[in-house]
């Protein structure tokens, strides 16, 4: 047992160190009371911490210069993704220079551990991680992200451009 | 005997051996696309260099012979600039794009591009567009861009399926495989030029992006769609299997394989197996489990014969199963129910003894040769005939149908199901349901057995061949092997299996857990 207990005396004499204590936090409420920006904090859920660009929130699946889907279905995320949560149903696309697009793209965003490294695997800029983070739902709800929310929800306004376009490639004949 | 130096290691090989293959002998790397080991030397990718000791220029090891004292390395700085620079013509027009192409994993210039840091190629010229995703035929995708002109398959279809259809239309840097007018690439071993391209020109429709292959595990099997007994690699995963290629048998097949035994592997998954036994008949069917229905079945087989004695239940075997399997199916019928009544359902007389030159042969049991032979160390000799006339009088009040695991095969199933309709007791093990069966009018038990990739065992094959396999992979796992429904139903308990075979089972069903997302 490594509890020490100090002598009775000294412990009795609690109260100048709970008023010191109650000054302190006075002190600080007035000030922030008067002068509300100098506080450390956010008033959160109104306030907003603004994160760095490189921030790693929910996926984001990106489009081509005509809106459809960037993914090869190469599946080289899910391969990556330690925590196996990525499913992709691959199948043939009519246009035989595309060949290859996702019927399926799923990402079960419980399992994911947001570590960034689908994007880093992603050979032609098909996957990254967005600035969302608070993606709270009530019980039941889905968070199984298809093709539909991944790359085309409301807030995205028609899918974020890859760097990547198979037109430009094969323009540029390669 | 030629005695010779690869990479400083002695050698000997026998005479007429060329260097690539001594290199293979020996064990040691060497790239190649163009030479096959089934097929004649082209020579046309260039990539095999060897130095040789004593002569001033570099040569290719598939067309060189090996001759004696010859000191030969591809190690050496000259041979990998050869390669290198090699690769790069290969390279010129090639479109990279590894992760939309089928083949990457297992394709031979990823691998060495990779080897050699040839990331990009070095031309500043615009690639030449050629055609992609050319139907060849029934079976086979073409992408003339990712094809090398290595002619591999070219040749296949001169040397081994003699069908001649693919050639190499053009010149230069057009030049392209392609098929003749009015002449696809349709042929029984059409597949076989799919495995053979070095990289992801040649693509079978049937495999084609429905899988990556590093996601498949493999396992090894013997074909169970003919009597040759192919030997093959199964490729599956957790949801059961994707595609059956050829292992390489000198003795029975060679490097190939037919495209019918490809096929092979759709009825063993889920959808189409029958998962639980059904008991009943017509419209009015209970679901149970595998074991439990064997064991009822086996009550009645057991009432059956005390009624009406031992002569009135028959059993039906076809040659689909393990000999171990029919050998303990017979033996329990005969010792221990006592009935003599064994028949053997051959499904195509006609042509059973067919066999078209290459590999297919007539016979669509994987197990003839081994059924006869338990049959005849038996001592069972009953034809067909004397089935039937049973059946027609009466005498027959239950029979045990060891059903086909591949019912395709069997264009006389519905007949013979139809032959035992007056039958009153009907116990049919198969691995698939069937519609017929369903509409039964009399009672039956459908009990669901396991099938050859589930199990172990060996078959004989057509040359009188015993070929043994082991269990690749569980797909149903409550299924049951002829073996053991034949335990159950002669009123026996099943052998609970050692430990070690269960956590070895459990082992392979988690592989995806362990070798995925392992960084
Ligand atoms: S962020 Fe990491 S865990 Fe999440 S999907 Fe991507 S690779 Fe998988
Ligand atoms: S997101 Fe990128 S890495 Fe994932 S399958 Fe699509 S193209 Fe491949
Ligand atoms: S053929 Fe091989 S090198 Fe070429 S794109 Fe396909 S995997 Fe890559
Ligand atoms: S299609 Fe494949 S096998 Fe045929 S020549 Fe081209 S690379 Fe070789
Ligand atoms: S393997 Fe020797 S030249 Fe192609």
């Amino acid at each position: 047992m490594s509890i020490v207990k100090k002598p009775k005396a000294i412990s009795n004499w609690y109260l100048p160190g709970i008023l010191s204590g109650m000054g302190f936090t006075f002190k600080k409420l007035i000030k922030n009371l008067f002068n509300p920006k100098g506080m450390p904090t956010l008033n959160y859920p109104e306030e907003h911490y603004q994160y760095g660009p490189r921030f790693k929130g929910n996926h984001v699946l990106t489009v081509k210069k005509d809106g459809s889907l960037r993914c090869t279905a190469c599946m080289l995320c899910a391969t990556n993704c330690p925590a196996d949560c990525i499913k992709i149903v691959a199948s043939e696309h009519e246009d035989p220079t595309v060949e290859k697009y996702p019927i399926s793209y799923e990402i079960d965003m419980l399992r994911c551990v947001f570590c960034g490294y689908c994007e880093e695997a992603c050979p032609v800029d098909a996957i990254r991680m967005g600035p969302e983070w608070q993606t709270p739902a009530l019980n039941g709800g889905n968070f199984t992200y298809d093709i539909q929310h991944l790359a085309y929800r409301p807030n995205l306004k028609g899918g974020i451009q890859s760097r990547l376009d198979d037109e430009e490639r094969h323009k540029a004949g390669i | 005997m030629l005695k010779c130096k690869i990479n400083g290691k002695e050698m000997e090989v026998p005479q007429g051996t060329s260097i690539i293959e001594a290199f293979k002998l020996s064990g040691q790397d060497i790239a190649h696309y163009c030479w096959h080991p089934g097929l004649s030397v082209a020579g046309v990718c260039r990539l095999c260099m060897v130095e040789i000791e004593g002569q001033p220029k570099l040569q290719i090891a598939c067309n060189t012979m090996v001759q004696d004292g010859m000191v030969i390395n591809n190690n050496s700085e000259t041979v990998k600039d050869v390669v290198r620079w090699g690769l790069d013509f290969h390279l010129i027009n090639h479109p990279l794009d590894c992760p939309i192409c089928d083949q990457a994993g297992e394709c031979g210039l990823q691998d060495q591009y990779m080897q050699f840091g040839k990331y990009d190629p070095e031309m500043a010229e615009r690639k030449v567009k050629k055609r992609k995703v050319v139907d060849l035929g029934p079976t086979v995708v073409l992408d003339s861009e990712r094809c090398i002109l290595c002619s591999r398959c070219v040749r296949f279809t001169d040397e081994v399926s003699k069908t001649h259809e693919l050639g190499i239309f053009n010149r230069g840097d057009r030049s392209e495989i392609g098929t003749f007018k009015d002449r696809p690439l349709d042929n029984k071993y059409s597949l076989n030029t799919v495995d053979i391209c070095p990289v992801g020109a040649l693509t079978s429709k049937d495999f084609r992006f429905r899988q990556r292959v590093w996601y498949l595990k493999t396992a090894e099997s013997i074909c169970p769609g003919c009597s040759t007994g192919c030997n093959v690699n199964v490729y599956y995963n957790e949801e059961g299997l994707w595609r059956v290629r050829p292992r390489h048998n000198p003795e029975v097949n060679g490097h190939w394989m037919c495209d019918e035994g490809r096929d092979t592997y759709k009825y063993v998954n889920r959808k189409a197996r029958l998962l639980e036994a059904k008991m009943g008949h017509r419209d009015n069917w209970t679901l149970e489990s595998p074991g439990a229905a064997a064991k009822a079945a086996g009550q009645k087989l057991r009432e059956v014969i005390e009624a009406h004695g031992p002569e009135s239940v028959a059993l039906v075997l076809t040659g689909q199963y393990t000999t171990e399997e029919l050998e303990t199916a017979v033996q329990k019928f005969k010792g221990d129910l006592g009935s003599s009544l064994v028949y053997h359902w051959v499904n195509n007389p006609e042509s059973f003894e067919d066999f078209d030159g290459i590999l297919l042969r007539g016979d669509k049991n994987p197990n003839t040769k081994g059924l006869l032979k338990i049959l005849e160390q038996e001592g069972v000799s009953l034809t067909w005939k004397d089935l039937e006339s049973r059946v027609q009088q009466g005498q027959i009040k239950t029979v045990v149908v060891a059903g086909p695991e591949n019912q395709s095969v069997f264009p006389d199933f519905v007949e013979k199901v139809n032959l035992l309709a007056g039958v009153e007791n009907v116990v049919w093990l198969t691995a698939c349901p069937h519609s017929v069966l369903d509409s039964r009018e009399k009672a039956t038990w459908q009990i669901p057995l396991k099938t050859y990739i589930e199990k172990a065992g060996s078959f004989i094959n057509h040359q009188g061949k015993t070929q043994s396999f082991e269990v690749g992979t569980v797909i149903v796992s409550s299924a049951l092997t002829l073996a053991e429904a034949a335990t159950l139903l002669v009123g026996q308990e099943l052998e609970v299996s050692s430990g070690d075979r269960l956590a070895e089972l459990t082992r392979k069903k988690n592989f995806f857990t362990e070798t995925r997302g392992a960084l």
